[in-house]
Parts: structure tokens; C-alpha cells; sequence
């Protein structure tokens, strides 16, 4: 698979080195943007032989690396399962942070690491709160639709009601999750942000799915297009924002032949949509002046997942901290940050966010996740 | 011993990298950005957010919501941190207790082992059992209500009333000598090709006509049902659910979040999980059934002789004959239903003696 992915490919898509290797790191902070003339088109710009000359970094090709091992991420894993047994449960949420805690400190990106600063404390409030407010309702009126002994109108309402809350809980935790876990991420000690309002996307949501049903399925990828541009363009890091120019009309094309070619391709085409929407949506992301660029193909995307399957089913999923590490690698392989970053002017610009949302979209096991 | 270090200071505001020297003092750390003024930050004050682990730099911060932070690359800082500043080893992180580090992974994953396995062997089966009793039989009933639809829809029913009327009188039979049970037991008959029967959960028990008509005497098919009943009254429905729920949180438990295609993953470890339980089921329904055959005077070889001719036929004609790919046959399962024949003193008293029993199941 490595050796398919490096042909065909612009050459700044070069392999990671072995993890955990220190990566380059230049002696001198970018105190200003460089002097002299615009920089050149970002784009397919050949890599720079050797150490590139200081100044020309910061219009540059960036690749995130991952530093982490499966084999670290197998041990933190054998002691947070050990301590979930022994709490029943309750440590949880202190594994989750550790876990995310260590992914974020061992993926770089021009030189620096990620920080997470989460707490297990505000995940298990967070749990609770979205328990009380969120999962008590819906089960009580799942209980009067399957369980209870009352009239069939009764019934019928319960189902209606549970079912059009999905609409509001659906979103409340996409932002919720989104919000939480930007707001404590930092990269140089800037945080990251959501500041999408709730309400904008519910009402994405009752739009889409309406049209998606009137039209038998055919607007769900505008649906889709217009969540994910709801989702970036809200993030922010420290006071600049990321944008999204992607349209709709760009993913019905590969929508409607992945839909004819299902039956004849017994659904493998479905990869290929999946690997052309994520290039789709990472190639329409741009961060002030840079924009990101993505190659996952299809076929690469297939060969990731059987072996993760493989590993998986044979493992009865113990090599999981291991097919974590190699979906993270294979995104980060296919991933560049293209183009002109002025970090000077970059302020940190911190947002509230509670934890309810992420509590909110545990249930829901979606991985809501930065992927 | 090295007390100036090379680091990285970020101020929480701008995304400017500032170099700076990091001195170790014997109460606070010295910084020093090139061309600034330094600043101290006693140790008391500092929390250790990255850097313990291999080729990971070593981060300290200072302050509340958005903290100044202090980038380290080499982890040998720490090391002599804690020479020049001992008792601060729950603030900062000690590389030296790496190795230790690795040793306590080890025993911990001897530890998730043992655990596991004493969950899986004694704490669920025990978990199952302690909670089944106390699960509403209405529940049950209410489950076997939809099940009975799927299993035995009314179009495919035999209505036949000499045959029901056999089939209650096996029932009462064998129930006459148990202990009082809260189920309403009821058998149905339904025209499929199949050789199988099943409980479902709430007191009904279905036979196919597949298996009614390979049985020879009414002895034989009182066999299968006992075995069926024994699956409602030991509420082993019930207990297949608290089971699979359970195992699925232990797995959950193992595998940290489940996404993707580790879902595959882990059905694969539940079903196998459920073959030790349902195999353990099947052979408690074996026994039990054995027992209440026999407190009910039924003939024991009746039961023994149809496993027996079933199990031998399923090699040959493995299409229809499902009841086994349900009804696991151990090697030694007959031979522990022989034994408890064989060790039984009572005398059998005839099942439906005015019944032309070929006839009769063929009246579907």
C-alpha cells in the first residue's frame, strides 16, 4: 500500500519518517513574515532539497506528523481497562482524557505539538448533565412507545416526539462535541474555537432532512456539503477563522454513480465516494492564507480498512490501539497544509464551551472526532 | 549537574515561539527568552502537561484557563530537576520511571486478563442468574408475544384438535410433578420442513413438523419438549439477554470506543462469548428435562433414542436437520442422559397409550 500511495502522487507527499524520530525543527521563531516579493502559488510547489533557507518556511508545504507508537498506546490502553474494571466503569472518563491527551501531544505540525487540555472531571459532569437533561426524556417516552400499557394514540405520539427529538439532540451534540473539544486543544498555546450557533444547524438539519426524504435520498450530499461547511467555518484558531467553499452540487455527481454502480459493485464503490468526499471537503478547507490540501484514493482507503478489519477480527479487537495509529497515519500521510500562514497575527481569542455536548454525543458513539 | 536548559517560552497570547534559557533553581525555574526580561515560576505553581513518554518534549505550564507554557525538548531536564529541587516527584514526572513504568504495564495486563476471565467465567453466568429471577414475567410474555408472530404465524399453525390435545396432555404430564410454575406452557405446532423446536421466552414452545413427524412415539417427542420447557422455566431467554448485554460492556470496557469497523471486531468476540453460555444452557435443559421425564414416569429412552437416530442422520441430510446446528451435540451428551437413565429405579408408565402416534403426527 506505502509503495502505491508514493506513485502518482505530487512529490510533496513524502513518507513519514519512523515514529518517533524528532522532526525538524528550525533554530529561529517566524518573528515576522518573510520580506520581498509575493510568495508563488502555493500548490505543487517542489519540496525543498535538504534544509530550506529560513523565511521561505512560512510559504510552505506543512505535513502533520504522528509521533505515537500502537505499542505506547497499547500500554496506556492495558491500564485504563484495568482501572475501568476495577471502578466499574467510572474511570472512564479518565481514560478517554489520557487517550486523547497523548494523541494530541504526539502529532506536530510545523514543528510544534498539539495540547489537549480536557479534564475527566468536566467529560463525567458532562456525562451526567446530558443524562438528566438529554437521556432520561428519551427513554422515558422509548419506554411509553415499546414497553407500557397505554392507548395506541398514546403510543404513536411518544414515537413521533422521540423521533423529531433526534432533530435537536442530533446537532446539539455535532456542536456540542465540536465546541469542547476545539476549546481545549491548543497548538502554541493558542486555543482553538467553535462558535457555531446550535439553532443554525438544527435548522440545516430539518431542512436537509426533509428534502433528503422528498427527493427519495438524492439531496442528501447537499445536505451533507452544507453540514460540513456549517462545521468548519465556525472553527476558529486563535482569532483566524477557517473557511469552507465547497458546494453541494460537487458531491451529487459521485452521490448519483456511487448510488447506480451499489448493486454492480456489490457497494464497493462506496469507498471511492468516501475517499472523494474526503478529498472534497479537505481540499475546500482553507485557514487564512493557506489551504489544505488531500490525496486519499479509493483504492488506498480499501486497503486501510481490510488490513484494520483483518487486524481487528483476528485480534478480536485487541491490536485496536494499533489500527488507531494506522487510520491516523494514513490521514496524515494524505494531508498538507499548503500555502501562507501569518502566524504573527494570530491572537489568542479563548471561547466558554461546556462539556454537555460531548457528554451528549457519547451516546450517540458517532466519533464526532476531528478525523 | 546541568542547570541551564534550552526551551521554547509561549506567552498564552501570540503564536510567537520564544527561545529561551531555562535555568533550575531551588524553588522556581528561571526563564530567560532571548532578548527579554526572565521571569520565575516556582515550582509550586507548575503543572507537567506533556513529556512523559519516549520523544515526547516536556511541557509546563503556568496560569488558569489560557496558561504561559514552557517547551523543553530534552527529557534529561526533568532528571535534573529532580536533583536540584527533590520532593517534587507527584508535580513532575521522573524519565528514570520508565522502566518501572513498563513493568506495572505488565502486571496490569495480567491483571485485565484475570479480571476478564473471572467476569466471563463466574461474574456474568452469576450476574445472570442473581438478576433473571427478578425480570417480570409480563416482560417475558410480552417478548414471547412477538416472537411467537415470527416463529409460529397463524396461517402456518396446525389447528388440528386431536393433536393439540396430545400436545396438552405432554405438557400436563410433565409438568404434574414440578413445582408449581407462574408460565402458562403451551405447545404449537407449525408446518415446516425443518427439524427443530424452539422456546421462546413467556411459556410457548414451538415443534416443527419437520421434527413431530421423525418422532416414533409420543416418549420421544415428550423428550423435546421437556428439554424446550426447561429453556422457559430456568428463563434462559432472559438470561441470554443480561448475558450478551454484559459481555458487550466488558468488551466495550476492553476496547476503549467503539467506531468503525472495530464493531465488526467486536461482534465477532460477542457471539463467540455467547457459544460457552448457550452451550452451557443446552446442557442444563438437558439435564433438567432428564429429570422432569423422569419425575413424570415418561419412558427415558424415548428422548435417548431420538437424539440418538437425529444425530446420526445429520451427517447424511444436513439441509433440513437444523435442530442441532441449534442444539450443539457433545460427544458425551447422550452418554450423560444414558447414565441418568440408567441410574433410575422407577418404573415408566405408558404416554398416550390410545394414540396411533404415526398417524396422528401426520395429521398436518
Amino acid at each position: 500500500m506505502d509503495g502505491q500511495e508514493s506513485t502518482g502522487q505530487p512529490s510533496f507527499f513524502r513518507k513519514p519518517g519512523p515514529p518517533g524520530s524528532p522532526s525538524p525543527r528550525r533554530p529561529v521563531p517566524p518573528a515576522a513574515p518573510p520580506p520581498g516579493p509575493p510568495s508563488p502559488p502555493p500548490a505543487y510547489v517542489p519540496p525543498p532539497s535538504g534544509p530550506a533557507p529560513e523565511g521561505a518556511r512560512l510559504s510552505a508545504v506543512r505535513h502533520p506528523i504522528f509521533h505515537g507508537s500502537g505499542g505506547t498506546l497499547f500500554g496506556i490502553h492495558v491500564v485504563n481497562v484495568l482501572l475501568i474494571l476495577v471502578t466499574i466503569g467510572i474511570y472512564y472518563f479518565w481514560a478517554k482524557t489520557r487517550i486523547r491527551g497523548y494523541l494530541s501531544g504526539q502529532t506536530e505540525i510545523e514543528g510544534d505539538r498539539f495540547a489537549y487540555h480536557g479534564t475527566a472531571r468536566e467529560l463525567l459532569l458532562g456525562t451526567i448533565k446530558a443524562v438528566l437533561v438529554f437521556g432520561l426524556p428519551i427513554l422515558f417516552l422509548n419506554m411509553i412507545r415499546d414497553v407500557l400499557d397505554v392507548p395506541i394514540v398514546l403510543k404513536m405520539v411518544a414515537g413521533v416526539v422521540s423521533g423529531s427529538l433526534f432533530f435537536v439532540f442530533f446537532p446539539i451534540a455535532m456542536v456540542g462535541a465540536r465546541r469542547y473539544r476545539l476549546s481545549r486543544t491548543s497548538w502554541r498555546g493558542i486555543r482553538f474555537s467553535f462558535r457555531g450557533r446550535v439553532w443554525d444547524l438544527i435548522k440545516i438539519f430539518i431542512l436537509g432532512s426533509f428534502l433528503t426524504g422528498l427527493t427519495l435520498g438524492l439531496y442528501y450530499p447537499i445536505f451533507l456539503v452544507s453540514r460540513q461547511a456549517f462545521m468548519v467555518s465556525h472553527a476558529y484558531f486563535g482569532s483566524e477563522k477557517f473557511d469552507f467553499s465547497g458546494r453541494g452540487r460537487d458531491l451529487f455527481g459521485p452521490f448519483v454513480v456511487a448510488l447506480l454502480l451499489t448493486l454492480p459493485t456489490l457497494g464497493l464503490c462506496w469507498i471511492w465516494y468516501v475517499a472523494f468526499k474526503r478529498r472534497y471537503f479537505w481540499d475546500h478547507t482553507t485557514f487564512g492564507g493557506a489551504r489544505f490540501v488531500c490525496r486519499v484514493t479509493g483504492r488506498a482507503l480499501l486497503g486501510l480498512w481490510v488490513v484494520n478489519l483483518l487486524l481487528l477480527v483476528g485480534t478480536l479487537g485487541i491490536a485496536w490501539p494499533w489500527v488507531r495509529v494506522r487510520n491516523i497515519h494514513f490521514a496524515f500521510r494524505n494531508l498538507a497544509l499548503v500555502g501562507t500562514l501569518d502566524l504573527a497575527r494570530i491572537q489568542q481569542q479563548a471561547q466558554q464551551a461546556g462539556s454537555v455536548g460531548e457528554g451528549l454525543s457519547g451516546f450517540f458513539d458517532s466519533g464526532f472526532d476531528l478525523a | 549537574m546541568r542547570t541551564d536548559w534550552p526551551g521554547v517560552y509561549l506567552d498564552g497570547q501570540t503564536a510567537t515561539r520564544h527561545p529561551a534559557t531555562v535555568r533550575l533553581m531551588r524553588e522556581a525555574l528561571e526563564i530567560s527568552p532571548a532578548g527579554g526580561a526572565s521571569r520565575l515560576w516556582p515550582y509550586r505553581e507548575l503543572r507537567q502537561t506533556q513529556g512523559y513518554y519516549a520523544g515526547e518534549e516536556v511541557r509546563i505550564e503556568r496560569g488558569g484557563e489560557l496558561p504561559e507554557t514552557l517547551l523543553i525538548p530534552d527529557s534529561a531536564f526533568l532528571e535534573s530537576l529532580h536533583e536540584v529541587a527533590p520532593g517534587l516527584r507527584l508535580r513532575f514526572h521522573d524519565p528514570r520511571q520508565r522502566r518501572a513504568r513498563v513493568r506495572w504495564t505488565i502486571v496490569a495486563a495480567v491483571s485485565v486478563l484475570a479480571v476478564t476471565a473471572a467476569v466471563y467465567l463466574w461474574g456474568i453466568p452469576a450476574l445472570a442468574a442473581l438478576l433473571a429471577p427478578r425480570v417480570p414475567i409480563a416482560w417475558e410474555e410480552s417478548v414471547g408475544r412477538s416472537a411467537i408472530a415470527y416463529m409460529a404465524p397463524p396461517e402456518r399453525r396446525c389447528r388440528d384438535a386431536r393433536l393439540g390435545a396430545a400436545m396438552d396432555e405432554i405438557v400436563r404430564r410433565l409438568t404434574a410433578s414440578a413445582p408449581p410454575s407462574p408460565y402458562t406452557l403451551r405447545v404449537y405446532v407449525v408446518r415446516r420442513e425443518v427439524v427443530n423446536a424452539h422456546a421462546l421466552p413467556g411459556g410457548n414452545v414451538v415443534v416443527f413438523t419437520g421434527l413431530l413427524e421423525r418422532t416414533r412415539t409420543p416418549g420421544e417427542l415428550a423428550g423435546v419438549i421437556a428439554h424446550e420447557l426447561q429453556h422457559v422455566l430456568r428463563r434462559h431467554t432472559t438470561r441470554a439477554v443480561i448475558q450478551d448485554a454484559s459481555t458487550g460492556l466488558l468488551l466495550m470496557a476492553l476496547t476503549g470506543d467503539v467506531t468503525g469497523p472495530l464493531a465488526y471486531g467486536l461482534q465477532t468476540a460477542r457471539t463467540l462469548g455467547s457459544l460457552r453460555y448457550s452451550r452451557h444452557a443446552e446442557d442444563e435443559a438437558d439435564t433438567e428435562g432428564m429429570k422432569m421425564l423422569l419425575a413424570a414416569r415418561v419412558d427415558p429412552a424415548g428422548m435417548i433414542d431420538f437424539f440418538d437416530t437425529i444425530g446420526k442422520e445429520e451427517g447424511r441430510s444436513p439441509r433440513a436437520l437444523t435442530y442441532f446446528s441449534t442444539h450443539p451435540l457433545a460427544a458425551d451428551r447422550i452418554e450423560r442422559l444414558r447414565a441418568m437413565a440408567a441410574a433410575w429405579t422407577g418404573t415408566p408408565e405408558p404416554l398416550l397409550p390410545d394414540e396411533d402416534w404415526p398417524a396422528l403426527v401426520k395429521r398436518c
